[in-house]
C-alpha cells in the first residue's frame, strides 16, 4: 500500500489498519502481522543475542506476548514502538535471568566469531558491526534500535519508558562508545 | 552492517501454528462458560448457606467450601480470559450475548422459584442472579460499543488507504 503525500504516514495507517484487524480477532490479521513484522523482530533479536537459537525462543516468547497483548494496545498507530518495545523486555528478561547480579553496563557481550564473514567481504562495515557487537548491551540496543531498526526519538523513548532527552544523552553516549570503539580497531 | 539472514521457514511456520493456538475461540468460550456455571453455582450455594436456619456446623462448612471454591473458578477463568486467553473485540461481543442469554435464564428461574415455592433461597439467588444479569448486560453492551468503534476505524483507515493507493 502507497501513499502519494507521505510514505512513512502510509506505512503508520497500515500498521494502524493491522493493530485494529488484530483487536476485531480477524485470524488473517494475525498471520498478516506475523508476515509485516517477524522479519524486523528477528534482525534485531538475532543482532542482540548473536545465536539463531536463543533468537528462536525469544522470538516465540515476544509474539506469544503480542498476541496476548495486543488487545490492550490503545493507539494502533504506536505499532511499531510497542512490539519493539515487547523485544526489548522479553530480551532483556532473558539477560536478567541469565546474568543475576552485574548492572547492564558490564554485560559485554563480545562474538566475533558470528561476524567473521563479514571481515572478508566488506571491512569498513564489518569493523564497524564488531564494533557495535563490542558495546555493552545497553547501548548496542539502543544504537540497533535508532539506527537499523529506525525507530524515532519519540519511539525509542516510549519503548524505553524514559523522557525524549534521556534518548539523546544515551545516544551521544552511545556514538562516542561506538566511535572509540572502531578507532581502537583501527589502530590495533 | 553484516547481513543477518531471515528466519527459517520453519520459525515463521511456527509461529503461526502459535498464534492459531492462541486464537483458538474454543478455549475462550469454555472458560467464559465455565465463569458463568461457577457463578450460577456460588449463587445457589451461597443462597442456601444464608438462609437456611439451623443448619449443622459441619453443613455450614461444607456450604463455605463450595462456595469459596465457586469463588476460586470465577477468579480463575476470569484471569485465564483477561491473561492467557485474552478476547478480542468480536468475542467479547459474543461472550456477552451468551453471558446474558445464561444469566437471564438463570434469573429467570430464580424468580420462578421464588413464585411457586416457598425455598427460602429463592429470593436472595434472585438478587444476586439479577445482579449477575446487570452487570452481564454491562459487560456485552461495552463490547458492542468498543467493537462498532473498532469496525469504524477499520472503515476509516481501509478508505483512506485506498485513496492513497490511487
Amino acid at each position: 500500500m502507497s501513499h502519494p503525500d507521505n510514505p512513512d504516514e502510509s506505512s503508520r495507517l497500515a500498521d494502524e489498519l493491522l493493530a485494529i484487524r488484530c483487536q476485531l480477532g480477524e485470524p488473517d490479521a494475525f498471520d498478516a502481522l506475523i508476515a509485516r513484522w517477524h522479519r524486523p523482530l528477528w534482525i534485531y533479536v538475532r543482532r542482540m543475542t548473536g545465536h539463531d537459537q536463543e533468537a528462536e525462543d525469544l522470538l516465540q516468547e515476544i509474539w506469544l506476548r503480542v498476541i496476548r497483548g495486543i488487545a490492550k494496545l490503545r493507539d494502533g498507530s504506536r505499532l511499531r514502538g510497542w512490539l519493539f518495545g515487547i523485544a526489548r523486555r522479553v530480551l532483556m528478561d532473558r539477560l536478567r535471568r541469565r546474568y543475576v547480579a552485574p548492572p547492564l553496563d558490564d554485560l559485554d557481550a563480545v562474538d566475533p566469531a558470528a561476524d567473521a564473514e563479514a571481515i572478508d567481504r566488506e571491512a569498513d562495515l564489518a569493523a564497524l558491526d564488531l564494533a557495535l557487537d563490542t558495546l555493552p548491551l545497553a547501548e548496542r540496543d539502543l544504537l540497533t534500535l535508532f539506527y537499523l531498526r529506525d525507530l524515532s526519538l519519540a519511539e525509542l523513548a516510549e519503548t524505553l519508558d524514559v523522557p525524549v532527552g534521556t534518548v539523546k544523552s544515551r545516544l551521544f553516549r552511545a556514538r562516542n562508545l561506538l566511535r572509540a570503539a572502531i578507532q581502537e580497531r583501527n589502530d590495533r | 552492517m553484516t547481513p543477518i539472514d531471515p528466519p527459517a521457514p520453519n520459525v515463521v511456520a511456527g509461529l503461526e501454528r502459535l498464534a492459531r493456538t492462541e486464537l483458538s475461540l474454543g478455549a475462550r468460550m469454555a472458560h467464559v462458560l465455565l465463569a458463568l456455571a461457577a457463578s450460577a453455582l456460588t449463587i445457589v450455594v451461597a443462597s442456601l448457606w444464608l438462609t437456611e436456619p439451623s443448619l449443622p456446623l459441619r453443613t455450614s462448612i461444607a456450604f463455605a467450601l463450595m462456595t469459596a471454591i465457586g469463588l476460586s473458578w470465577i477468579a480463575y477463568s476470569v484471569w485465564v480470559l483477561t491473561a492467557r486467553r485474552v478476547m478480542f473485540a468480536r468475542q467479547r461481543v459474543v461472550a456477552g450475548r451468551v453471558a446474558v442469554t445464561f444469566c437471564g435464564v438463570f434469573s429467570l428461574g430464580c424468580v420462578i422459584l421464588g413464585v411457586t415455592t416457598d425455598a427460602r433461597g429463592a429470593w436472595p439467588a434472585c438478587a444476586m442472579s439479577l445482579a449477575l444479569l446487570a452487570i452481564a448486560i454491562g459487560v456485552w453492551r461495552r463490547a458492542e460499543s468498543a467493537h462498532a468503534a473498532l469496525l469504524a476505524r477499520r472503515d476509516a483507515l481501509e478508505q483512506e488507504l485506498a485513496r492513497g493507493a490511487r
